[in-house]
């Protein structure tokens, strides 16, 4: 399903943000990035959704080459795939509800699918009761919860996660891992870039470390490693 | 496609009422350029009017010299009438102009003769009138015949007026320019204020995927809703302005010509309006030509 392939970033300012980099990641899979702080993960996650190409190599999802990908064509791209940020991306002046709908009403889905949709990935969440909330009005794991709503209310392929429990507690963060857990199960490919060793060692999934813009490690039922 | 209209509307609604002030710049400075268009654009219509008026009413006027028989008289006329352009001459004996002079100054016609030493010193003449009013100064110049002593017509008083408003047309169109360069400027600005404050909200928006278009239609009929207020101000302001300039000048001045008419009046009116929703589509345009690219 994901296929890089010698992928490089330099930025403008010189810095090798990723060296040649070549990973495969089927469909269904649950993968975790990790590494220290700088190594690139972010990059990495930042060219699956085409928020920033490559300096060299070939980066291809769902058959498609991001590489080559039109401006006009990275929203349909993006609509494919759900990403859970690190510091949600919520906006504030909407309620738990209109967040998560709005993920559906920007691509233009009528105005009563948008309803249903919404509903049901709040209630996955747990957040049902909290529906009419403010961002503010809630606890950093709910907002959390908000924002896995939002990834996952498209139904995407691929659901992308950097750094889903760095804010939160233990138990929260567990929560948002039975989450990713069972969105998995139901056929989406995960990936999530974590600093949260316990959770790595405990889940047995795939483990792909970065250092220094380069993958050092790439192990199936893998452990978080050494890292701060 | 209708729960994307419901949402460029309800967007461009609250971005208005985010920015009140700057809105109403906005609305403003459309507005009073607009406005000056328009009052330009009336005045050169009555201005070019009353030049086409006068022209109109423009006569040669053929001073002959004196002591000719009539018979000379009579073949001067044929041939004036002969020159091509030349519509009617109708010729003014020295007598009759006099009785013209004293009924201009509402004296009697012995006295005047007594106060200018017994003679009558005016000359007999022709009034000449030609098809064309711009073939005046041509059909002037070929009246220097045997037996004509001086050629005059409003020369200088069309060549005035015509150089003024041309003059006119220049300054209206520099001012013109000016503030619609300004309004679109402050629309723009006004826009990219209002993609500033929202950029979490656009960047959040990118990254579920909304499309560009999707962004930035609700920008871009604020824009126009913007400058399409301002237009319409402007549309009543002068439409009713100039209605009751119209009325005023019939009533006081009523030899002046006035241009009135339905159709004209519409047609500049219409044109303010449309104008005022251009200005606002392009200030947007250009704000938003950039700000995209996340």
């Amino acid at each position: 399903m994901i296929q890089l392939t010698n992928v490089s970033k330099i930025y403008p300012n010189g810095a090798r943000a990723l060296v040649d980099i070549t990973i495969n990641i089927g469909k269904g899979e649950f993968v975790f990035l990790v590494g220290p702080s700088g190594a690139g993960k972010s990059t990495l996650i930042r060219l699956l959704y085409r928020e920033e190409a490559p300096t060299r190599g070939q980066v291809v999802i769902n058959n498609k080459n991001l590489v080559r990908l039109k401006d006009r064509e990275v929203p349909y791209h993006r609509r494919n795939i759900g990403v859970i940020f690190q510091d949600f991306k919520l906006l504030p002046n909407k309620t738990v509800l209109e967040n998560v709908a709005f993920a559906l009403e920007v691509i233009g889905v009528s105005r009563r699918e948008v309803q249903r949709r919404s509903r049901e990935a709040t209630e996955m969440v747990g957040l049902a009761e909290k529906e009419k909330s403010f961002s503010h009005q809630l606890s950093g794991g709910e907002q959390q919860r908000v924002c896995v709503a939002r990834a996952i209310v498209n139904n995407p392929a691929l659901l992308i996660a950097d750094e889903p429990t760095g804010n939160l507690d233990h138990d929260t963060a567990w929560g948002i891992m039975d989450l990713l857990k069972s969105i998995n199960k139901l056929g989406t490919t995960v990936i999530m870039a974590t600093h949260a060793r316990e959770i790595v060692n405990k889940m047995q999934k795939r483990v792909i470390a970065i250092e220094s813009g380069r993958m050092v490690r790439d192990e199936e039922k893998g452990v978080y490693g050494n890292y701060a | 496609m209708l729960n994307t209209l419901r949402y460029i509307l309800r967007e461009t609604f609250n971005s208005v009422k985010r920015n009140p002030w700057l809105s109403m710049a906005s609305i403003l400075t459309v507005m009073v350029s607009l406005v000056i268009l328009g009052f330009s654009t009336f005045f050169l219509i009555n201005a070019s009017n009353l030049a086409k008026t006068f022209e109109s009413e423009l006569e040669i006027a053929v001073f002959l010299q004196k002591n000719m028989t009539v018979q000379q008289i009579k073949d001067l006329q044929a041939k004036i009438e002969q020159l091509p352009g030349v519509a009617s001459v109708l010729f003014i004996s020295q007598d009759q102009a006099l009785v013209e002079i004293s009924q201009i100054l509402g004296g009697d016609q012995s006295n005047i003769i007594a106060d200018l030493g017994g003679t009558n010193p005016l000359p007999d003449k022709f009034t000449v009138k030609v098809i064309e009013a711009q073939d005046v100064p041509n059909v002037a110049g070929q009246l220097a015949l045997p037996g004509v002593n001086k050629v005059r017509y409003g020369q200088e008083f069309i060549e005035q007026l015509l150089k003024f408003t041309e003059w006119l047309r220049w300054v209206g169109i520099v001012v013109i320019i000016a503030f619609a360069v300004a309004s679109i400027v402050l629309i723009s600005i006004n826009i990219k204020m209002n993609v500033f404050s929202r950029r979490r909200e656009i960047q959040i928006m990118k990254l579920v995927g909304a499309s560009n278009s999707f962004i930035r239609w609700p920008f871009f009929t604020e824009g126009m809703i913007l400058g399409l207020i301002g237009g319409g101000l402007a549309a009543i302001i002068v439409g009713f302005a100039y209605q009751w300039l119209v009325l005023y000048i019939q009533a006081t001045v009523a030899f002046l010509p006035v241009v009135h008419n339905n159709l004209i009046f519409w047609q500049v009116i219409t044109g303010l309006f449309l104008s005022g929703m251009a200005i606002g589509a392009i200030g947007s345009a250009i704000s938003l030509r950039k700000f995209l690219q996340v």
